[in-house]
């Protein structure tokens, strides 16, 4: 290889590094302005707009199974929901009807974790004790669950609740406070 | 160097070729469906009647899962409990069952049935049970079907698992088995 070869290539080579020098402080410069990248997407977004979720689920009220639909309208960090299950019980079913708040731990990705906290009415109607009325109670409830959304529109959600009424006996003398524990599994289905 | 292949694996690679995306698509662009489906309902201890129900699907990961919602309606009408033992152990006979179901279906497009997993709410008369769900079933879509691709074809049999105390009974296992076959439209 001829020596001028040698002094023409290293030439080119320092030329190409100077060329190179000041896209390379730029990169380094924070005082510049930062190129505009095109958002990241997330699967779900609760900041984007108002939404609602269709909840059917199922689960465990102490021994008893339960069925239930919760209809849910979010926006942002913040849910509202209306929440009505049956409980099937040896002897009789009890229908909780509930209004709940619900704060949303995430607001975007597929992970929504949240508290949640309710009142409502207790309606426990008796199935096989003859000449038994339905009795209807006020209650709160309070817990917490997570949603995971497998698509935009869709994901399975779990909860575990502590649900509070208090009854009082047939002359209305004594008050006796009742907790019951729910857990449940089930698919929530996402409308914008 | 050139490679050639014999005349009858060309005609095989090119039925392949053309056959593979209609097979992969006919079922995957519906993401629901809705079914009416009739049959039978095999009552433990009751009688066999004529069961309906209705059913919503819907499909994640291209139909190989799905969850399903149902509600049925039918009878636990006894011929032997009412004419031979005159006895009547609810006040009506109407039978009602609510099911949520999660479904795997291998081979959404081929001839393989789908298993299913679920509970449901069984209502006897008044009595009212918990109940798990197993069963399998089977979704055949018939494309162009009055103009339309988005019609099929079901078959499911179910197994409702339950335990039963009647009477004041010392409860007791129980299979109520349902079959029905029914139209599904996707959309």
């Amino acid at each position: 290889m001829s020596e001028s070869f040698r002094i023409r290539a290293l030439m080119s080579i320092v030329v190409a590094l100077m060329c190179m020098r000041p896209a390379g402080t730029q990169a380094q410069d924070t005082s510049g302005k930062v190129p505009s990248e095109p958002p990241r997407t997330s699967l779900v977004n609760l900041n984007d707009a108002v939404s609602f979720e269709v909840c059917p689920h199922t689960g465990m009220m102490g021994s008893s199974g339960t069925f239930g639909l919760k209809l849910m309208t979010t926006y942002s960090a913040f849910s509202l929901e209306l929440a009505a299950e049956q409980v099937i019980g040896k002897t009789a079913n009890l229908y909780p009807v509930s209004v709940n708040a619900i704060l949303n731990l995430a607001t975007h990705g597929r992970l929504i974790p949240y508290g949640a906290v309710g009142v409502g009415l207790f309606l426990t109607v008796p199935t096989s004790a003859l000449g038994a009325e339905t009795v209807s109670t006020l209650g709160m409830n309070f817990g917490g669950g997570a949603r995971y959304f497998i698509t935009r529109n869709f994901g399975i959600r779990i909860e575990g609740k502590q649900y509070v009424t208090s009854v009082s006996d047939s002359r209305g003398l004594k008050n006796d406070l009742l907790f019951f524990e729910e857990v449940s599994i089930g698919a929530t289905f996402l409308f914008h | 160097m050139t490679m050639k292949l014999p005349p009858c694996a060309r005609v095989l690679a090119l039925t392949l070729l053309c056959t593979a995306p209609l097979t992969l698509s006919a079922q995957p662009r519906f993401e629901q469906s809705i079914s009416l489906s009739g049959g039978l309902y095999a009552a433990s201890g009751f009688g066999t009647n004529f069961y309906y129900d209705g059913r919503y699907d819907y499909f994640i990961f291209g139909g190989r899962y799905f969850v399903e919602a149902s509600l049925g309606i039918g009878s636990v009408d006894s011929k032997v409990l009412s004419t031979v033992t005159k006895a009547q152990l609810f006040e009506s006979n109407n039978l009602v069952t609510y099911e949520f179901s999660f479904a795997y279906d291998y081979a959404p497009t081929g001839n393989f049935p789908f298993i299913l997993f679920g509970v449901a709410g069984i209502k006897e008369g008044e009595e009212s049970t918990f109940a798990g769900v197993i069963g399998l079933g089977k979704r055949i879509p018939l494309p162009g079907l009055f103009g339309s691709n988005s019609l099929g074809f079901r078959y499911d049999i179910r197994d409702q698992i339950m335990s039963q105390r009647l009477n004041n009974s010392d409860p007791f296992i129980v299979h109520n088995i349902s079959a029905t076959v029914g139209l599904q439209i996707y959309f």
